[in-house]
């Protein structure tokens, strides 16, 4: 616990002293840079997925239904949920429970069927830039050059930081591919320019949705291990959503795991593990015991969720 | 042997058991050509069907010379090039009509088409137009003369009924074009320019426009292809200029050299616009051939 509050201290620090960079981009953050200390405990007896009482995000009571005059689908259902400023968040849930719905919401992309998303206390209307997304298949323009998708959103706003693009361009190994087109790239490193995308954006909130699900293996931990790398340095709030459950824990401060649908919370695990991770994590007891239990979680939801399909395949 | 022919296992080179060296390209290509204008001219020397009253290939060739170094042709004071002229300008007028109304059309009926759009412009307009959509272009050419007058614009005398069916004949292909070339881009692009804090406005100039880009540039190559098709038609009915009307009045003088020399022409130019659009498409859509659908 010592080890992850002084990573968190530093990186308030940090966020100090980024601050006056972007400040247009950042207002009505510092209220919230208090509340590292008790974000992570939860309030007490009635199951609900609090951080604190001033969460960055704050899902109350959510429910989603696609097409209720028709087949009447309901993907959530009373889904409360806090995130807090700087937060890691995993969603671990099996495929079609609603995970994707949830991120949408949250995203602006979506209007809850009831409930409310309120992100720094004010309801999501419609997509904004302080709330970044990562889809699960590469969303880079196709028709835009390496250099011209990592510009974009500060072109939106004719705030182009050259500087910070060529760091994020360096970081992340894409230096000499800014007149590539994406198709010309491997798989790999198109996921890593979308990250360079969204982060040259400075968004106060990433929202990945299964973002490394097509990588390979050993790309994916590459992968993992650079997004944590980002995110320790600077200082940013992660929704992730996966169904790889080792993913799910190495990533996150909090697991929040989901059942099939409707997408309920089943249970929230927080991950005592200290940071800076790295891959040798792994291979810890500690880790181990996480990824158990939280397989025993899932393990009952996935089987759920098949049988959810089979029977729709049988109906159709 | 080449990589191609290993891969299908089959030896080219062997011919009736013997090793035959395979021709360079362009020795296949010519041997093609050749054999395609032997052809021609044997039909015509031994009169099959009603070959005997053509032209032969040379003779086409001679009178080419002789009607590219200026000549009148058909009877008429005009030399070729000024009918060529005259059916050009119909095809990129009309095809350039079509284009500024297929496209920015074609545009909003895909864009409405899309969930969240403010008015349905895709059922108040695509229905009435598809409607229209499965006459084929030729058929509009009486109602075009009936409908459409010559008017006179800066002394020349314009032929509206022509550039309407070139029109009506471009349209179709680069509306349909735009409007699935829109449908066809996936959400995800949209959203994603969203969130990186894009405008409706830079939406569709960065994302809805260029996705579509490669798709109109499609559209507007079956539009010029149209474009020939139809101007010939129009103008073998209406015209008093242009190569399908030369074609059509050699026709009743018999001159069938002219006959032979005109669809050369039509072929040479319809083939020459279409290069000319897929250049343009390679180098507007350098990315091209690449999915933006799913």
């Amino acid at each position: 616990m010592s080890e992850r509050k002084q990573t968190t201290d530093d990186r308030n620090e940090n966020s100090q002293r980024t601050t006056g960079e972007y400040d247009g981009l950042r207002n009505g953050r510092s209220g919230h840079e208090t509340g590292t200390e008790g974000r992570r405990e939860r309030e007490g007896g009635d199951g609900r997925a609090r951080a604190t009482g001033d969460a960055l995000v704050e899902i109350n009571e959510l429910r989603k239904i696609y097409d209720p005059d028709g087949a009447h689908v309901t993907a959530v259902e009373d889904l409360d949920l806090d995130i807090g400023d700087n937060e890691f968040v995993t969603v671990l849930g099996p495929s079609g429970c609603g995970k994707s719905t949830l991120m949408e919401c949250i995203a602006g992309y979506l209007e809850p069927t009831e409930g409310e998303v309120l992100v720094n206390g004010d309801p999501v209307a419609g997509p904004d830039p302080s709330r970044g997304v990562v889809f699960q298949s590469n969303r880079l323009f196709p028709w835009k050059t390496i250099g011209q998708n990592a510009r974009f959103g500060p072109q939106m706003r004719n705030a182009v930081d050259d500087d910070r693009i060529q760091q994020l361009l360096d970081d992340t190994g894409l230096t000499g591919f800014e007149d590539s087109y994406p198709h010309e790239l491997s798989g790999g490193m198109q996921q890593r320019a979308e990250l360079v995308r969204l982060l040259a954006n400075d968004p106060d909130i990433m929202l990945m949705d299964e973002p490394f699900s097509g990588l390979d293996a050993m790309t994916k931990e590459l992968m993992q291990e650079m997004l944590l790398d980002i995110w320790e340095e600077e200082d940013r709030t992660v929704l992730f959503i996966t169904h790889d459950v080792a993913e799910a824990i190495f990533l996150a401060d909090r697991v929040v795991v989901m059942t099939a649908r409707p997408g309920q919370i089943k249970d929230v695990i927080d991950v005592d593990i200290g940071r800076p991770r790295d891959s040798s994590v792994l291979t810890s007891e500690a880790f181990n015991e996480y990824q158990e239990r939280a397989s025993d979680l899932i393990h009952d939801e996935a089987e759920r969720a098949m049988e959810q399909k089979q029977q729709e395949t049988q109906e159709a | 042997m080449s990589t191609r022919e290993r891969v299908l296992g089959v030896d080219r080179r062997r011919l009736l058991g013997r090793e035959v060296p395979l021709p360079p390209r362009g020795v296949r290509w010519a041997i093609s050509v050749i054999g395609f204008l032997v052809f021609w001219w044997a039909a015509v020397q031994f009169g099959f069907l009603n070959f005997g009253l053509f032209v032969s290939p040379i003779a086409t060739l001679t009178a080419l010379v002789g009607y590219l170094a200026g000549e009148p042709v058909a009877g008429g004071t005009q030399s070729i090039y000024v009918h060529a002229a005259y059916s050009t300008y119909r095809v990129v007028a009309g095809v350039g009509l079509a284009a500024l109304t297929a496209i920015p059309l074609g545009l909003v009926i895909g864009i409405s088409a899309k969930a969240g759009a403010g008015i349905d412009w895709d059922s108040y307009l695509y229905p009435g137009l598809e409607s229209l959509r499965p006459i084929p272009p030729v058929a509009w050419v009486p109602a075009s003369i009936l409908l459409f007058p010559i008017v006179p614009v800066l002394g020349f005398s314009v032929n509206t009924a022509v550039l309407f069916v070139v029109f009506i004949g471009a349209f179709f292909p680069i509306l349909v074009n735009t409007v699935e070339g829109v449908r066809n881009l996936d959400d995800e692009f949209r959203r994603a320019a969203q969130s990186l804090g894009a405008s409706n406005r830079q939406v569709f100039r960065h994302v809805i426009f260029p996705a579509a880009l490669p798709s109109i540039l499609t559209g507007l190559s079956l539009g010029i292809g149209l474009g020939w098709i139809t101007v010939v038609a129009a103008e073998i009915i209406a015209g008093n200029y242009g190569l399908g009307y030369i074609t059509y009045q050699a026709y009743r003088l018999l001159a069938t050299d002219v006959i032979a020399v005109g669809m050369v022409v039509i072929g040479t130019l319809g083939y020459a616009s279409s290069a000319f659009v897929a250049r343009l498409a390679d180098y507007a859509t350098p990315w091209s051939d690449i999915e933006t659908t799913g």
